[in-house]
This record gives C-alpha cells, sequence and structure tokens, in this order.
C-alpha cells in the first residue's frame, strides 16, 4: 500500500514541484501582497486605491469582456450551425477551411493587423469608400472599444466554433432529420433542437473565451491604448511606471474574483446537469 | 405490377433516379401509392430501400424522375415543405425535451395554443397507451416507451404520410410484435399512407398491403404479400421471401403435358406451366415432406437420401438431408430416425421454378 503510493509521489514529483513553483507560490504572493501593507499587516488600502483610479476601467473590461464572449457566441453559432445544416457544398467546404485560420495568429499579431485594418484611413475603410458604399467623410477609426471586441472576437470565434462544429457533428443526426421531418426551418432546428444538446460544450467554449480575453495585455494596448481601458494593461502601466506592486496585485485579484464568477457559472451548470442525468 | 399513376394516388414515384457521387443508387424506381395504403419496401441492406425513403422525404437529392404526394411534385422542396412525418431507426427524440415537449413540437411549429396542445398530447399518449407521461424526460423512458413517443410525435400532427425507416429494429422481440400490431391497428383507424423500410420478411408480410421487393436500385417485385410469397417473380425474390433450398431440374416436353427429371429420382409427369430446359426449383423448408423413398406420389419429385441431423424447434422437427453431395433443411410434423434412408418429396406446384441462367444472373440474400 505505501510502496505504490510513495512511487507515484515520485512520479508526480516534478510536476508538483513545477506547479508550486511557478504558480501556486506567485498565486499565493500576489494574493498576500494584495492584502498587507509594506510591513506585513492585513490591509485593504490597495484595494481602495485600485478602486479609487480604476473603477471606470474595471466596468471597461467587464463590458468589453461580456460583449465580446456574448458576440463570440452568436457568431460561432452561426458559423457551426452552417456548417451542420448547410446544403450548399462549396459553401461549407470554403467555411470549413477557412474559419480556423485566425487559431494559428497571435493576440499580438491580430491586434496589429487590426490596428491598420479598423483605422480611420486604414483597410476596411479605404474599401468600403472605393466600393462606393460609404463616403470618405464618413469615415471613423475604428480603433477605441470597438476595435478590441473586434479583436477579440475575430480570434476567439475560430476556438469555439471548433468546439461547437465538433459537438454537433456528434448529434444523432437523425434528430435533426426529425424536426425538419416535421416541418421546422433549419434556423429553427438549429436554436431549438440541435443548440440544446450542445450546450453543455458552448458554455466551456466560451468561459475559456472570457478568461482568455481578460488576461489578453496585447490588444487593448494596441488597438485602444487610451483611456479608459483594460484591467491587464492598467496592471502593466502600475508595475511599469511606478513600480507599484500592490495595487497591480490587487488589480489582479479583481481579474481572479471575475474569472472565478465565470467558472462558478460553469460549474453550477455542470453540477446541474450531472444531477439531471 | 404497380398501380395506374393518376393524380389521385397519395404517392407517385417516377423514374427517380438517385446517386451518391458518381455511385448510382437507384435506377430510375416507379411506384404508385395509394391514399391510406401500407407498403413495406424490403431488401437486404444496401439495396436502395432507405434511400428511397430518405428520398421521398427530402433528405436525399434526386438526380432525376419526379416525387408527387397528391399530384404534386415535391423533388426539389426542402424536407420541412413536405408535411410528412417520420419515425427512425434510432427513435430520434429530442434528449432536452420532455414527452410533451417532443409529441408537441410539430404542433408548435404549427401556431397551435399551448392548451390546444396540452390537450391534443394528451390525446395521442392515451392512444399509444402513455397517458399521465407528458412531463417525463425521453430519456428515463424504456426502447418500447421512446419510440412510441416517437410514433405520437409523428402522428400528433395527423399527416397524410407517414414514413417508418426501420422503426422496430432496435426493440426487444416482444415489444416489437405488440408495435407491429399498434402501428397497423393505427393506420387502419386514422387512414394514413404508410410507407415502411424493413429487412425483416415477417413484418413486411403483416403489416404491409402491399410488398416492394428491391434489389440493387431497382424494384424486383411489388404484390400483396401473398403474391410476392407464392408467386416470386425471379430466383431473388423467391430467395428473399424464404425459399433458400435450391435444385437443379430438367424439364422435357413429353406427351401432353411435361416430364421433370430431378439428377436422382424417377421422372415425373406434369401438366404444370413451366418452363421447358434445364431449370433451377427454389422451395421453403416446409415444402417439402419426408416419407418412403421407394413410394411414387403424382405431381411431386421424390428425392433418395439419409436423414443426417434432426432438431426440434418447437411445433415441427427441422431435418437436414444428405441427397448426393447435397444437404437440403426441411421441416416435417413427424419424427423420423437419423441415419435411415428417406424420401424427400417435393410437389411441383410449390416449387418456384425459374431457367437455370436467369437463376445464376440473380442475387442471393
Amino acid at each position: 500500500m505505501t510502496r505504490p503510493s510513495f512511487f507515484g509521489l515520485l512520479l508526480i514529483a516534478p510536476a508538483l514541484a513545477m506547479i508550486g513553483a511557478l504558480f501556486l507560490y506567485p498565486l499565493g504572493f500576489s494574493l498576500a501582497a494584495a492584502f498587507t501593507d509594506g510591513s506585513g499587516n492585513p490591509t485593504l488600502a490597495h484595494f481602495a486605491k485600485a478602486y479609487e483610479l480604476y473603477s471606470t476601467d474595471i466596468l471597461f473590461t467587464l463590458f468589453i469582456v461580456v460583449t465580446a464572449t456574448i458576440l463570440t457566441g452568436v457568431v460561432s453559432i452561426a458559423i457551426a450551425g452552417i456548417l451542420t445544416l448547410g446544403e450548399t457544398p462549396w459553401l461549407v467546404a470554403i467555411l470549413r477551411n477557412l474559419y480556423r485560420w485566425p487559431l494559428f495568429i497571435p493576440f499580438i499579431v491580430a491586434a496589429q493587423c487590426m490596428r491598420t485594418f479598423l483605422a480611420k484611413n486604414g483597410l476596411m475603410n479605404n474599401s468600403l469608400v472605393a466600393m462606393g458604399i460609404m463616403e470618405p467623410i464618413q469615415a471613423t477609426s475604428l480603433l477605441d472599444w470597438r476595435g478590441i471586441i473586434i479583436t477579440f472576437v475575430w480570434k476567439q470565434v475560430p476556438f469555439v466554433t471548433l468546439m461547437v462544429a465538433g459537438a454537433m457533428a456528434s448529434v444523432d443526426r437523425s434528430t435533426i432529420e426529425a424536426g425538419r421531418n416535421l416541418g421546422a426551418s433549419r434556423p429553427r432546428v438549429l436554436i431549438e433542437l440541435v443548440l440544446p444538446q450542445v450546450a453543455q460544450t458552448l458554455l466551456v467554449g466560451l468561459v475559456l473565451s472570457f478568461v482568455t480575453m481578460l488576461s489578453v495585455l496585447s490588444v487593448p494596448m494596441m488597438v485602444a491604448g487610451s483611456q479608459p481601458t483594460m484591467l491587464t494593461v492598467d496592471m502593466a502601466f502600475r508595475i511599469n511606471s511606478y513600480g507599484d506592486y500592490a495595487t497591480a496585485n490587487a488589480l489582479g485579484v479583481i481579474s481572479y474574483a471575475i474569472s472565478g464568477i465565470a467558472a462558478w457559472i460553469y460549474l453550477r451548470h455542470n453540477v446541474k446537469r450531472e444531477v439531471q442525468a | 405490377m404497380t398501380v395506374t399513376s393518376s393524380g389521385s394516388a397519395a404517392i407517385d414515384i417516377d423514374h427517380l433516379k438517385v446517386s451518391y457521387g458518381n455511385n448510382r443508387v437507384l435506377h430510375g424506381v416507379s411506384l404508385s401509392v395509394a391514399k391510406g395504403e401500407f407498403i413495406a419496401i424490403l431488401g437486404s441492406s444496401g439495396c436502395g430501400k432507405t434511400t428511397l425513403l430518405r428520398t421521398i422525404a427530402g433528405f436525399q437529392k434526386a438526380s432525376g424522375g419526379a416525387i408527387r404526394l397528391f399530384g404534386r411534385d415535391v423533388v426539389d422542396m426542402p424536407p420541412e415543405k413536405r408535411g410528412m412525418a417520420m419515425m427512425f431507426q434510432s427513435y430520434a427524440l429530442w434528449p432536452h425535451m420532455s414527452v410533451l415537449g417532443n409529441v408537441g413540437y410539430g404542433l408548435r411549429l404549427r401556431g397551435v395554443s399551448r392548451e390546444e396542445i396540452r390537450k391534443r398530447v394528451a390525446e395521442v399518449l392515451r392512444m399509444l397507451n402513455l397517458s399521465g407521461l407528458e412531463d417525463r424526460k425521453v430519456t428515463n423512458l424504456s426502447g418500447g416507451q421512446r419510440q412510441r413517443v416517437a410514433l405520437g410525435r409523428a402522428l400528433a400532427i395527423e399527416p397524410e404520410i407517414l414514413l417508418l425507416d426501420e422503426p422496430l429494429s432496435n426493440l426487444d422481440a416482444k415489444v416489437r410484435l405488440q408495435l407491429r400490431t399498434e402501428i397497423k391497428t393505427l393506420q387502419s383507424r386514422l387512414g394514413f399512407t404508410a410507407i415502411h423500410v424493413t429487412h425483416d420478411r415477417e413484418e413486411a408480410m403483416t403489416m404491409a398491403d402491399r410488398i416492394v421487393v428491391m434489389d440493387a436500385g431497382h424494384i424486383a417485385q411489388v404484390g400483396t404479400p401473398k403474391e410476392v410469397f407464392d408467386n416470386p417473380v425471379s430466383p431473388f425474390v423467391a430467395s428473399f421471401m424464404g425459399a433458400e433450398n435450391t435444385l437443379h431440374l430438367d424439364v422435357r416436353a413429353s406427351g401432353a403435358g411435361i416430364e421433370v427429371k430431378a439428377e436422382q429420382g424417377h421422372a415425373v409427369q406434369w401438366n404444370g406451366d413451366v418452363p421447358v430446359g434445364p431449370v433451377t426449383a427454389y422451395f421453403r423448408d416446409d415444402v417439402a415432406s419426408l416419407g418412403d423413398p421407394s413410394v411414387a406420389i403424382e405431381g411431386s419429385i421424390v428425392l433418395p437420401g439419409t436423414i443426417t441431423q434432426r432438431t426440434y424447434p418447437g411445433g415441427h422437427y427441422r431435418y437436414v438431408v444428405a441427397i448426393a453431395d447435397r444437404h437440403f433443411t426441411v421441416t416435417d410434423d413427424d419424427y423420423h430416425e437419423l441415419d435411415r434412408p428417406v424420401g424427400l418429396r417435393l410437389p411441383l406446384a410449390s416449387l418456384h421454378l425459374f431457367p437455370s441462367e436467369q437463376s445464376q444472373g440473380g442475387f442471393h440474400a
């Protein structure tokens, strides 16, 4: 009994040590630093300061991430729906080959692309003007909150679509056919019959996307830049400009709390499903 | 063979062709189904029977031909516009909905009010002996109950046409027999037209008004169960309907009638209507009987052999009889000793005789 568990421990020891040294220790350290003052006494002063300086940014971050998550969900469902229920073979083939590309592009490259694409004289506006859809005078820069959301959605849609389309492909095909047979149009089949069967996978994809978007620094920094901005930019600024680790840690704890809510929603739903099943 | 094509037919299939890529699966199938008729499409796997059903439902595109429902061509219409109902082998119930949600979905699509749906679903469930299960999750039902719910879902919209894609083949034997009767009873009561795809001969025989036997993308024969069973038009249909024993015979003109002779045994005079020349006889286990090898019987050929095996499946005995180097399965009511010389009696009128060249070309199930 003791020997196998000892060997087991030995086997996982390197991994455990890595997690401890590179994740648990820094996490604990930053948590502790957020709640203590210079001499080690507990305090909430850092949070007061973080709130005073960055309350708008906290709301801004929440707004950006929630909106981007919802839009990611909507676009992913639409693409996965076309892939699953589409009846135009060439359209489905093109979409199937195209939609994954952004998966292989890092956030920072995506942000750089969007800078040139969404600017006042960027590719998008120039194309729209050239096509006669828009007057040059109407051209505005989208390099603000809209730019961040567009970049996030563009980057996360392939990931969520990959998961959702995979789940839809494994749904019993005859449940789709039964719906159409009774007279349901394809959009209704997608919303009422297919989506509920893949809701679990969609939720996992969205929660993971939510947490990813919450932690991206390059996109808000490059695409929007000015105030208000996201918490990641604020944390980098506190550390780089002031060496103010305490406030940065407090902002970090707020970020944990936000992703904690997402994790809680996910777990609660998961448990409910398991109880039902 | 088929009922005349007219506007009154519930389903009129006209030279329907279907291909998967370059592989043609249906080679110009024509079939007319009258209103209120129960048709069974019977065939071995890969014969195109499911493809035919799915093309009627609209899930498979036709590459040629027409499908007319009550005179209206639907060949280019999406499945949701065709107004049929279908039952699937895998039940195809929606796991996230209750029984009420599943059965009432078609009514919901038709804009029926909530209370009306509840009322009509309750009626359908009562008809199917599922009363009180409205709020049960479909994942908590047995296989038989699930398929009943699927039947209820199909019938709730009061369809003119019901398509059945092997709906009973996942059920255990007892439930299958029950549902067979229930579907048949409901069909005669409600009067819908039904097309039932199956590979189970007995199921087709007991449920259908007419049977369509399919072979390699063609219709091999259409007829009432009795016609198809007693008068198969080809060796394929004969062996598919259970006449799996084959025997080579020689038929010669002799006097007023003909003379039939097997390799073993004596020539028999007969006046039946059979092709002259070398023929292959197809017969079922139960048309043969066993008796004294030396007694000649009029209208029957008697082949001398020995009994090599005897089993009792219940009701009658089943024997394996060796004649020269061939073995035949025969059912007989009487008890016979093993390893004894015996005469295999085959009444000529019960044999299905086809010229030997034709039978070599046929497919055997």
